[in-house]
């Protein structure tokens, strides 16, 4: 199965990239295997999001600007106001990256 | 919106030798046309550009948009550009040198060569219902009029050569002009044959409860005698 990287920029992809960094520059792992653990990584997150996460969140702000290029749709939100079941927040500029997951099933 | 009507736009009275109707057509959209001439790296574009869409597969030209004047445009690979959105000529013209201003900080030699306005389209209200079958009947030469595929009538005159949208509520659609003149001329010609088919209205029924409200409206519309009689067109 085919997967996006894109969650490798989200917080806890980081974290898990620089750790394996870490461990391939002290020699605990081979770079290899650090590949195999974040494509493992792309999979998971994917499948995760796609089972585990039942809530729903609303976005809305003003568009500042978007694009769509290669499938993908980027957004830059201005004073956006999160929404969720139980809690809101406003945030003063956001970027929203979306890709079509359909694509990857083709 | 408001701009339309017996006042004309704004508040300065209609030119009644140029609209003897006393009604001017606001004008909704114009589609202009201009070559950049260089030939233009779509998906470049479309990545460095703000509010763009690039989609090969379903349409080769980068549809870029502005918000002053609020505009669209086709961006072809040729050079080519379409602008579409404006509400008048200048504003066309304003928001096409815009997007070439685009193109250009993009690193591209983009020129300006052949701008034209390629169409105007105008609408306005008469402000009173219409009889579209005794128009089509009169005018069947111009006229296609298939309410089961469209509620309006489509007029399609010959001098100037301009597509009218004639709805039964009175409201009018002008299309195909080059230049303004186009669409007000045709308007002029298209409203004596609109006031000759103008629609009875249908009050029966509505007589019997509300007959006072009914003379009261149309008594400050400075009708002094009203009577009620056709029950149909």
């Amino acid at each position: 199965m085919a997967t996006f990287e894109l969650y490798r920029r989200s917080t806890i992809g980081m974290c898990l990239t620089e750790t394996l960094d870490e461990m391939v520059q002290n020699g605990t792992l081979s770079p290899e295997i650090a590949i195999q653990v974040l494509v493992q990584f792309d999979k998971s997150m994917t499948e995760a999001l796609e089972t585990q996460v039942k809530s729903k969140v609303s976005i809305k702000g003003h568009l500042h600007t978007y694009r769509f290029c290669d499938n993908v749709w980027t957004f830059i939100l201005q004073d956006a106001l999160f929404k969720n079941e139980d809690s809101q927040e406003n945030v003063g500029r956001v970027k929203i990256v979306a890709c079509d997951s359909k694509l990857l099933s083709q | 919106m408001a701009e339309q009507g017996l006042e004309g736009s704004g508040s300065q009275p209609v030119d009644l030798k140029q609209h003897p109707s006393g009604i001017v057509p606001t004008l909704q959209n114009i589609v202009s046309t201009v070559n950049l001439d260089c030939k233009l790296e779509l998906k470049a574009i479309a990545l460095q550009a703000r509010n763009a869409e690039y989609n090969p597969k379903r349409f080769a030209a980068v549809i870029m948009r502005i918000r002053e004047p609020k505009t669209t445009a086709l961006i072809f690979a040729s050079g080519k550009m379409v602008c579409t959105g404006a509400k008048s000529e200048v504003q066309s013209k304003l928001a096409a040198r815009k997007y070439a201003r685009i193109i250009q900080k993009l690193g591209f030699p983009a020129k300006f060569k052949d701008f034209k306005i390629q169409n105007i389209v105008g609408s306005c209200d008469v402000k009173f219902p219409i009889r579209l079958e005794g128009l089509a009947y009169s005018h069947g030469a111009f006229s296609s009029y298939e309410p089961e595929l469209f509620p309006g009538l489509i007029y399609r005159m010959k001098q100037p050569k301009i597509v009218l949208l004639i709805f039964v509520s009175g409201k009018i659609v002008l299309t195909g002009a080059k230049v303004r003149g186009e669409t007000y001329e045709a308007f002029e010609n298209i409203y004596p044959v609109l006031t000759e088919f103008r629609k009875n209205q249908q009050w029966y029924g509505y007589v019997h409860n509300s007959l006072p409200f009914i003379q009261s409206c149309l008594s400050n519309e400075g009708y002094k005698h009203v009577y009620f009689f056709q029950l149909t067109d």
